[in-house]
């Protein structure tokens, strides 16, 4: 554990992708964790490893307000403390049987986790709202050298096909960044279209200059 | 991880009706093998230059990197003649060999896993059933074990209370008998021969020895193959991928007793190609 760099909240999904009682897969930047949405539209997070035979809990599936691991239904709350044991109905799951609730907010349209409970809210980007997300195989500089980009507090600020847009970074590995692109609110679909062609336009640029250094 | 141990049991490498008389190379526990077949003689497997043992049986070809202290173990019930051989073929999962023998063994994931085929989510109780390691052959044995299935077998009109009982005769390899549906009194064999790749790559070669006279040979050997491929996508995303002999790292129940027994017997034998003994 790294409390300085644990203790701070990491762009992991749009919170467009995932839809009521869905659960997907995300990553922070040491361990693969699931994001899963409940049927009232709650947003939480845990580790991808349900505690009984390792399976990904991200290929789980969502009930009401509970997580559940597709392997064997074991059924999780918002707090990661297992409910139900399928095979032993009238079994009640010892407290000790947990899958690790981690931290998990939203803003801006971005769902936001911690791996420990940070003092302080996400950033917030007043005025924009999350665009699309995507894997860049580059460094963050990389990426901010290329785009021309301003570091801001948390993020990059850049002009992309004419607009204002601002890209949330998740390093996943040494050459691996998550990206969230941000942009104004009021942009008409024809300009978000043409924002995200320039985001990919950006992408292999970064990833060529990785490349070739 | 040293395979010491392992490296003197039998593992299949192949259906004996698909040899290549050219060659095919293959790996055991991590090492390069190539397996021939012969339009006159027997068949042969070869590594480094060096003949390795082999055994024809139950429709595979067999052998060992190492010197087997005993005979390829037999499956008695499997010898009588009314019963349907099905060799069904290969499946190359991601996972440790361990792995994917646990899973054969554990009935618990059949309603989330096999939905309306071998399990119903309606009916996910698992009753107690008996577990044990027979010293005197050397197996885990698990009997008595009951589930409530929709449709236990191709054979099967309806749901039934299916009886199982589950056989671990080598490191890799579990039997299965289970009831059969046009044969009460008779066991339904299904075993599940799997081929340890690396320690997180395998080949599993199903095999099955039936009283069934109506399926056609190909819905057999889809019913199978449609079961392993559910149970393919659980096996390639558990984490860590090599199976944890180490008890803290996963939470057992009442339910995994086989699973249980099998992990300690494989700790016993020192059997830990494709195990993980402490958390990482």
């Amino acid at each position: 554990m790294d409390a300085e760099t644990d203790a701070r909240w990491v762009p992991v999904a749009v919170s467009a992708d995932i839809l009521d009682g869905t659960v997907a897969p995300a990553r922070l930047p040491r361990r693969p964790i699931a994001v899963w949405r409940s049927a009232s539209g709650n947003i939480y997070a845990n580790g991808d490893r349900c505690p009984h035979r390792g399976m990904r809990l991200s290929h789980g599936f969502v009930r009401g307000e509970t997580l559940s691991c597709i392997y064997h239904g074991w059924r999780f709350g918002t707090d990661g403390a297992c409910q139900k044991i399928p095979a032993h109905p009238a079994v009640a799951p010892p407290k000790t049987i947990n899958c690790g609730a981690l931290p998990a907010m939203e803003g801006n349209g971005v769902i936001w986790a911690a791996a420990q409970t940070p003092p302080d809210k996400p950033a917030d980007f007043a005025g924009y709202e999350a665009l699309r997300s995507l894997v860049i195989a580059a460094t963050p500089d990389a990426i901010t050298h290329a785009s021309d980009g301003e570091p801001i507090v948390g993020a990059t600020k850049m002009r992309l096909d004419g607009h204002n847009a601002i890209l949330l970074m998740n390093g996943l590995g040494p050459d691996e960044v998550f990206v969230v692109v941000l942009i104004e609110a009021d942009l008409s679909v024809p300009d978000r279209l043409s924002v995200s062609a320039a985001v990919e336009r950006l992408r292999r640029a970064a990833e060529t200059a990785g490349n070739a250094a | 991880m040293t395979a010491e141990a392992m490296r003197d049991a039998w593992y299949p490498v192949g259906l004996l009706s698909d040899l290549r008389v050219e060659g095919k190379d293959s790996l055991l526990l991590g090492q390069k093998i190539t397996v021939y077949g012969s339009k006159t003689g027997a068949p042969r497997v070869k590594s480094d230059g060096r003949n390795l043992p082999v055994v024809e049986r139950f429709g595979h070809l067999w052998t060992s990197l190492g010197t087997p202290v005993k005979d390829l173990f037999t499956i008695p019930e499997a010898d009588h003649p009314d019963r349907t051989l099905v060799d069904v073929g290969v499946v190359r999962v991601k996972c440790s060999p361990l792995r994917a023998v646990e899973n054969f063994l554990d009935i618990a994931h059949f309603p989330f896993v096999h939905t309306d085929i071998l399990g119903a989510e309606s009916h996910p109780e698992v009753s107690e059933y008996k577990v044990e390691i027979r010293d005197e052959v050397d197996e885990v044995w698990a009997t008595k074990v009951e589930f409530f299935q929709p449709q236990a077998a191709k054979s099967a009109g309806g749901g039934i209370t299916t009886e199982y009982m589950y056989r671990v005769p080598a490191p890799t390899c579990s039997v299965l008998y289970k009831t059969c549906p046009p044969r009460p009194g008779e066991w339904d064999v299904i075993a599940l021969f799997v081929q340890p790749l690396t320690e997180d790559l395998c080949d599993v070669w199903p095999w099955m020895a039936l009283f069934d006279d109506e399926s056609p040979i190909t819905d057999l050997i889809h019913f199978q193959q449609l079961i392993f491929l559910q149970d393919r996508s659980i096996l390639e995303n558990q984490i860590p991928k090599r199976l944890p002999l180490d008890p803290a790292m996963e939470t057992p129940t009442r339910a995994d007793l086989t699973s249980i027994a099998y992990r300690r017997w494989l700790k016993r034998h020192n059997y830990t190609f494709g195990a993980q003994l402490v958390a990482e």
